[in-house]
């Protein structure tokens, strides 16, 4: 909210004596504006800055367009593994947060891959990668098992085009995070509205090893920043039409039994949860709905990779 | 972009806050003294404030206004973020570690990987040492024997590392070398080994660590360290986990200073593309009414990592597995 000594330039109703009197009762921004029934001036610079205060939250949107909204651009995604798209209904859905949680080497980072390299195929996909373990063999190994054997040059042209719309990035702390989603949040903006090849998945690998360093100090920045890092990532999903894809790990909990890190604050960020587990010997993935919009929880299934 | 996003110290925030600033726009047209009057700050308290704002804000306004043409070139233009068919072929030419072992290279696929943190665990007297000492030492080789000719830093923490024994292992090293080369190149006579075993040790940079908080200021002294000394290729800790298993009252501490690292750590090797090796120890981990063997520090430490290389005893024989690992199949 910007000081109103600084939107006098902009709006020059606001100023001096408008001013003195907010800042008689406490009024140093837009923020704290209120109504007033005092003089002719004092309710217009008032309306002005509370006009202000209305361009700057979302505009409201009944049932209607919400459905309309959906129809028309909130699809799903397959993300190309039986198992998880069976008991998704259809793959990950536009505008919702999906968090995959799971104990060490379950396959998560394996799912994300695979999710990236099917929906590259049209869309753009931004990868965020915490441990380095973004590993361009294995999508150039999934996308050769999809496509049916041709030459080798035909093979190399569809792996070249299908593998720039992925964009991997290295983030290895919460700011940097921030910055990279605020770049990416100006770039939507630019982009929206254009026909062009679009941005549709954001993946986060992982986003607990970023905020494990700050969170549980005395302070409570640490819980602050995983919030808004919540919210923030929602929002983009929602204005932008992107699906988001995140991993989680898990610590152990009462009795031995693992449970997903980050807490309780964490739990209801997400819209949907997957828990992902590996059965050593044979292969095979388990994976169990936690949480989701529109399933029944503790549904599982397996699948292999 | 709010206020309390920015990387300042709580009481600047809070100063801040309390004068009614609250987003990085009310940041825009003020100038430093003004700031400084207004919260009551030093000058250069105020300039820095206005620095990291404007620097966090650079990258939105550049974005203001842009063509189409424009909107596809700055999607590859963010600092950092690169295609995957780019990385692809990057990948293609980056060279491995050999680890001197036929067997354990080929489950790692050629070696130990640059730009990836690779853990090796395993218990107490399986030779997690020797292997750390003969990676220091295999990274030396030069590029003519399909290896790395880098200099590698070895941290200490346990004081295991015998001078003595890394002289038997350059040696032994070098002596394969020339045998390799007699194999292979027999009508070349002028590629002679010029290394000594001294060389390969003078190479080494160890470090001798005796607490934890030596450990976290050598880990941020790393980053000066490597961008003076181009050449390390490979950093070896032995063993990570050493200065924080026993006698660390608290836990949520301990859990946000290893997390911190592992991700530093991280950062060194993409920016450096250096491979970082790191030992463990082993815990018992009891479930289900047996007993099972598990790495130290838990879930969350083992999250951290890249790759993962356990180490057993079957029988007489030493075996290894891949615990975890994003391009390879386990073995």
């Amino acid at each position: 909210m910007a000081r109103l000594a600084n939107l006098e330039t902009e709006y020059p109703v606001l100023d001096s004596t408008v001013r003195n009197f907010c800042a008689s009762h406490g009024i140093f921004s837009a923020a704290f504006a209120e109504q007033n029934d005092s003089s002719e001036r004092l309710k217009e610079g008032i309306a002005q800055v509370l006009s202000i205060i209305d361009d700057m939250h979302q505009p409201w949107l009944n049932g209607m367009e919400l459905l309309e909204d959906a129809k028309r651009n909130k699809h799903v995604f397959p993300t190309g593994i039986q198992g998880i798209d069976l008991l998704l209904g259809d793959g990950i859905r536009v505008g919702q947060l999906t968090e995959l949680v799971g104990p060490s080497s379950s396959g998560k980072t394996q799912v994300c891959l695979r999710t990236a390299s099917n929906v590259a195929r049209n869309h753009m996909v931004l990868y965020l990668d915490t441990g380095n373990s973004f590993s361009p063999q294995c999508i150039a190994y999934f996308l050769g098992k999809t496509i049916s054997p041709s030459s080798a040059q035909a093979k190399n042209q569809f792996l070249q085009k299908v593998m720039s719309n992925i964009s991997c990035h290295s983030v290895f702390d919460i700011f940097a995070m921030f910055d990279v989603l605020h770049q990416l949040e100006s770039y939507l903006r630019c982009q929206d509205g254009r026909g062009c090849c679009q941005m549709r998945l954001l993946i986060v690998d992982s986003i607990s090893s970023l905020i494990s360093p700050v969170l549980g100090s005395s302070s409570t920045l640490g819980r602050a920043l995983m919030t808004s890092a919540g919210y923030l990532l929602k929002k983009l999903a929602h204005q932008h039409n992107l699906a988001v894809l995140i991993i989680n790990h898990t610590v152990g909990g009462e009795g031995g039994s693992s449970k997903p890190a980050l807490g309780d604050s964490w739990k209801c960020i997400p819209h949907s949860r997957l828990f992902l587990s590996c059965d050593r010997g044979s292969n095979t993935y388990n994976v169990s709905i936690l949480r989701h919009p529109s399933m029944a929880s503790v549904k599982a299934a397996r699948f292999v990779i | 972009m709010e206020i309390w996003r920015l990387p300042i110290s709580a009481s600047q925030r809070g100063k801040l806050i309390s004068a009614g600033y609250t987003s990085l726009s009310s940041l825009s047209s003020i100038s430093s003294s003004d700031l400084a009057r207004e919260l009551n700050v030093s000058e250069s308290e105020a300039m820095n404030i206005l620095k990291v704002a404007s620097h966090s804000r650079g990258s939105e306004t550049s974005n203001a206004s842009c063509s189409i043409v424009e909107v596809l070139d700055t999607f590859q233009w963010w600092a950092g973020a690169q295609s995957a068919w780019d990385m692809l072929h990057d990948e293609e030419s980056l060279m491995h570690i050999t680890t001197s072992s036929a067997d354990l290279d080929n489950i790692l696929g050629g070696g130990i990987h640059c730009k990836e943190v690779t853990e090796i665990g395993g218990v107490p007297g399986i030779g997690k040492t020797q292997l750390g000492i003969q990676i220091a030492v295999n990274v030396q080789i030069p590029n003519d024997f399909g290896g790395l000719g880098g200099n590698s830093i070895y941290i200490d923490t346990e004081g295991s590392f015998m001078v003595e024994r890394a002289f038997q292992i350059a040696e032994a090293c070098i002596e394969d070398m020339s045998e390799y080369n007699r194999f292979l190149r027999k009508d070349f006579q002028e590629c002679k080994i010029k290394m000594q075993p001294q060389d390969i040790l003078e190479n080494i940079f160890y470090f001798r660590i005796c607490s934890y908080t030596e450990q976290i200021a050598l880990i941020n002294y790393l980053d000066k360290f490597l961008s003076e000394h181009k050449d390390v290729k490979v950093i070896v800790v032995d063993s990570v986990t050493f200065h924080f298993r026993q006698d660390f009252d608290d836990m949520a501490l301990r859990t946000r200073v290893l997390s911190g690292m592992a991700l530093k750590l991280m950062n060194l090797a993409k920016r450096f593309s250096l491979a970082v090796v790191l030992l463990n120890q082993v815990t018992t981990k009891h479930t289900e009414a047996s007993f099972q063997l598990a790495l130290a520090l838990g879930d969350s430490w083992s999250h951290t990592c890249t790759n993962r290389i356990v180490l057993y005893w079957n029988g007489n024989e030493r075996y290894a597995y891949i615990d975890k690992s994003p391009s390879l199949r386990s073995a």
